[in-house]
């Protein structure tokens, strides 16, 4: 029997490792640790034509470069000189990328051997690799071969076989002239004797110190002198350390692989619409057209709704009649008809929207438009003092701006946070598309979709103007790196997740809006009952005492009012709406109208016939841009641990919600 | 490896197939690049996991359990299709 011989394999997790492993130990291994560390160990055996040889396997890692204990503890076992051979394993099928392992092993001292796993892929893919040429230039057996094939294994034993016996090392002369191009690379050179650390060569260990590799580092200051060691630590920063090394290693590369790999040129080319999305001048404007066309489109599936909702309200008169027949106190049929059937109306209605937006943000999500929304606006949230990941804040914002604002707890920045969050609560909410548009329809029919057009822009605005008042003192301006982004091909959605995702969300807003509607309804309800009948409830009189105020800002008392709730929550306005709107005490006009029966029923026309457009408009801005809900509070002051920055923030929105029904009420004006 | 970060330094985002478009290369030379950056922390993934929301207005049980968003913040499961972002760490 011939002497022993040891191996270790080393290679990139996925590189195929385990699999070269158990078919070369099979039942011959053991599992351990390594010394003091919680690293598994993997030690085994086999013989071939009479060599024993001993088999270890090296924790998995990307590279040799000290992130953890598995690459210390895979150089310092190689370099210890303990396997006579080392098998590097790379994946043919992507040689560009994963004979980086062979790049960082380069420069340590022990003989190795290039086994170029899963052949069979690559071949697949179409790709000839000349296994020869490649071997050639790095001066060490290289082996096309496929773990999971059996056949190729014999290839393997005799490549073996032959590497023990003649203990190539690989040549890296081709590497070490890329290296001389970083400015300082040969000086540290120069300054790292040969044998500073066993096993290491001078080549290797100047690299891991442009590199910044600690361990290396620590070693070396325990055989260098202290000046030396200052000398090259200064050196080394001047560089640009792990870019510039990493860059040489994958030029490397390249050259190896140039002639060796047979490679299909592909023309890189953009979809149709990516050329638009992705472009500089169009990618804005189309993005924003999108958005727009997807809440226009959100439309058609609430026209149902918005008709079941007022065929709900003709109900009001069967069941007074039919209450006053068996009896039933007056303030009962006012409490189910003014109260339950009124909300419920308005309730059917929402849904709609709910469904309908829900369904188009998506969709916009499912087929990766959402993915290109960030990629246009990165460049403009760095100009707002952002960082491009802001972007997914404001998108979850949509939906709800409490998610929001825990969204952004992605970003690091104190400030840059707070910044975000205070331009996410400009983003109308999920109650906000529920509410606004049905108000919209009400009030202005088909115009419905101008509303929600300006509104949207009027957020784009509103949001670079905060981000002007607010950014002076949040955010520093500084230059930034736009983003790298890999982004989803467009794809057909899948329809029944889709579908399962927007009628759960339909169903959990139904609830949660019910219960809101319906209380604040009552209770506001219950404020503006007089049992004289007349203007005699509480909230009339307050009412009446702050018109001359709320007019000025374009607001009856009662929208006003409605404004009021809506910072508890959007859907609460609603509720007020219901309340003051349905009749029972809210004027003498209206309480006539009411006991018309069924055609008083009609609560568009009342509302119609109390609110000018131009209160409508003013109100319906107001709303909007109104702090998003009470939650949302509570939510931005965890966030950003500042009860100054968060009463800053709420004062600035009701102002600015203010001016802004301002601004559209005389707008309206002149429009109507 | 420098170009591309200094290619990025305008401040405009790109995808891996416009880097490779500019820089002359192949979309496969970009993403063993990034891996690599990402590897020596010059640049990180973006998370897109919106962690727990403490019962947010869309949450209709209010507290939600585990660390998932609820609902009515996002899809479950996240937004899945949103591709994969990279800031520079510089």
């Amino acid at each position: 029997m011939r002497a022993n011989a040891t191996i270790a394999l080393l290679g990139q997790p996925n590189a195929g490792k385990s699999t070269l492993f158990n078919a070369l130990t099979g039942l011959r291994q053991h599992v351990g640790n390594w010394p003091g560390k919680t690293v598994e160990k993997k030690e085994g055996n086999f013989s071939h034509k009479g060599v024993n040889y001993k088999v270890a396997d090296l924790p998995g890692s990307y590279s040799l470069s000290a992130n953890s204990d598995e690459e210390v503890i895979t150089r310092d076992y190689i370099a210890s000189g303990d396997a006579d051979i080392v098998c590097i394993l790379a994946d043919s099928s992507q040689l560009q990328r994963s004979m980086f392992m062979l790049a960082d092993y380069a420069g340590i001292d022990v003989p190795c051997i290039l086994l170029l796993n899963m052949a069979d892929v690559a071949k697949q893919q179409g790709k000839s690799i000349d296994a020869k040429a490649i071997e050639n230039k790095l001066g060490i057996p290289v082996i096309p071969f496929s773990a999971t094939d059996k056949k190729s294994y014999d290839v393997f034993y005799n490549a073996l076989d032959k590497a023990v016996a003649s203990k190539n090392k690989l040549n890296i002369e081709a590497l070490e002239n890329k290296y001389e191009s970083i400015e300082g690379f040969q000086q540290i050179c120069g300054l790292i004797p040969n044998d500073a650390i066993t096993g290491y060569s001078s080549t290797w260990l100047a690299v891991k110190a442009i590199e910044g590799d600690k361990v290396v580092m620590a070693k070396l200051s325990e055989v260098l002198d202290d000046s030396v060691m200052a000398q090259i630590e200064s050196i080394a920063k001047e560089t640009k350390g792990a870019v510039a090394t990493g860059g040489c290693k994958f030029a490397w590369i390249d050259d190896v692989l140039d002639n060796a790999v047979s490679k299909k040129s592909k023309n890189i080319k953009l979809g149709k619409l990516d050329k638009i999305y992705l472009s500089r001048v169009w990618g804005k404007p189309a993005v924003v057209l999108t958005v727009i066309l997807g809440l226009l489109a959100s439309f058609i599936p609430a026209i149902p709704p918005m008709i079941i909702g007022s065929v709900v309200l003709m109900l009001k008169a069967p069941i007074a009649s039919g209450l006053a027949a068996i009896g039933a106190p007056h303030i009962l049929t006012l409490i189910i008809n003014d109260v339950v059937i009124q909300s419920l109306s308005y309730i059917i209605k929402m849904l709609g929207f709910v469904f309908g937006v829900t369904l188009s943000f998506g969709l916009l999500e499912e087929v990766g438009v959402m993915a290109r929304i960030s990629y246009v606006f990165d460049n403009t949230m760095g100009k707002l003092g952002l960082q491009g990941k802001s972007v997914m804040p404001f998108l979850i914002s949509f939906g709800c701006t409490m998610g929001g604002a825990a969204g952004a707890r992605v970003i690091d920045n104190w400030g840059q946070k707070v910044l975000t969050i205070a331009l996410a609560w400009a983003v109308p909410c999920g109650a906000a598309w529920a509410t606004i548009p049905m108000l919209a329809t009400i009030f202005f029919g088909p115009g419905a979709v101008a509303v929600i057009v300006a509104i949207l822009l009027i957020m784009l605005v509103h949001m670079y103007v905060t981000a002007k008042v607010f950014g002076r003192k949040l955010v520093k301006k500084q230059d930034r790196y736009g983003m790298i982004m890999e982004l989803p091909p467009y794809h057909k959605p899948k329809w029944g997740a889709l579908f399962r995702y927007v009628l759960g969300r339909t169903k959990e807003t139904f609830f949660r809006v019910t219960k809101v509607v319906l209380l604040v309804c009552g209770i506001f309800w219950a404020l503006s009952y007089s049992p004289a009948g007349g203007n005699g409830g509480i909230l009339y009189k307050v009412g009446t005492a702050i018109e001359p105020v709320t007019k000025a800002i374009g607001m009856p008392w009662q929208l006003f009012l409605s404004y009021i709730a809506s910072a508890v929550g959007k859907e609460g306005a609603i509720g007020v709406i219901s309340a003051l709107y349905s009749g029972g005490s809210y004027s003498a006009a209206f309480t006539q109208a009411m006991s018309g029966g069924g055609v008083a029923g009609d609560l568009n026309s009342i509302l119609l016939a109390n609110v000018t457009k131009p209160e409508a408009l003013a109100f319906m801005f107001a709303m909007t841009f109104n702090m998003p809900c009470v939650v949302a509070l509570a939510a931005t002051y965890q966030e950003t641990h500042s009860a100054k920055w968060t009463a800053k923030i709420v004062l600035y929105y009701t102002v600015v919600s203010l001016l802004l029904a301002f601004l559209a009420y005389h707008v309206g004006l002149l429009i109507w | 490896m420098e170009e591309l970060l200094e290619l990025l330094k305008d401040g405009h985002a790109r995808t891996i197939e416009l880097l490779a478009m500019e820089l002359g290369t192949s979309p496969e030379d970009i993403e063993r690049k990034i891996e690599y950056l990402e590897q020596i922390g010059s640049i990180k993934r973006v998370s897109m996991q919106v962690r727990k929301c403490n019962g947010c207005s869309g949450c209709s049980g209010g507290e939600q359990s585990g660390a998932t968003p609820c609902k009515g913040c996002m899809p479950e499961d996240g937004f899945k299709n949103m591709g994969t972002m990279w800031e520079v760490m510089v």
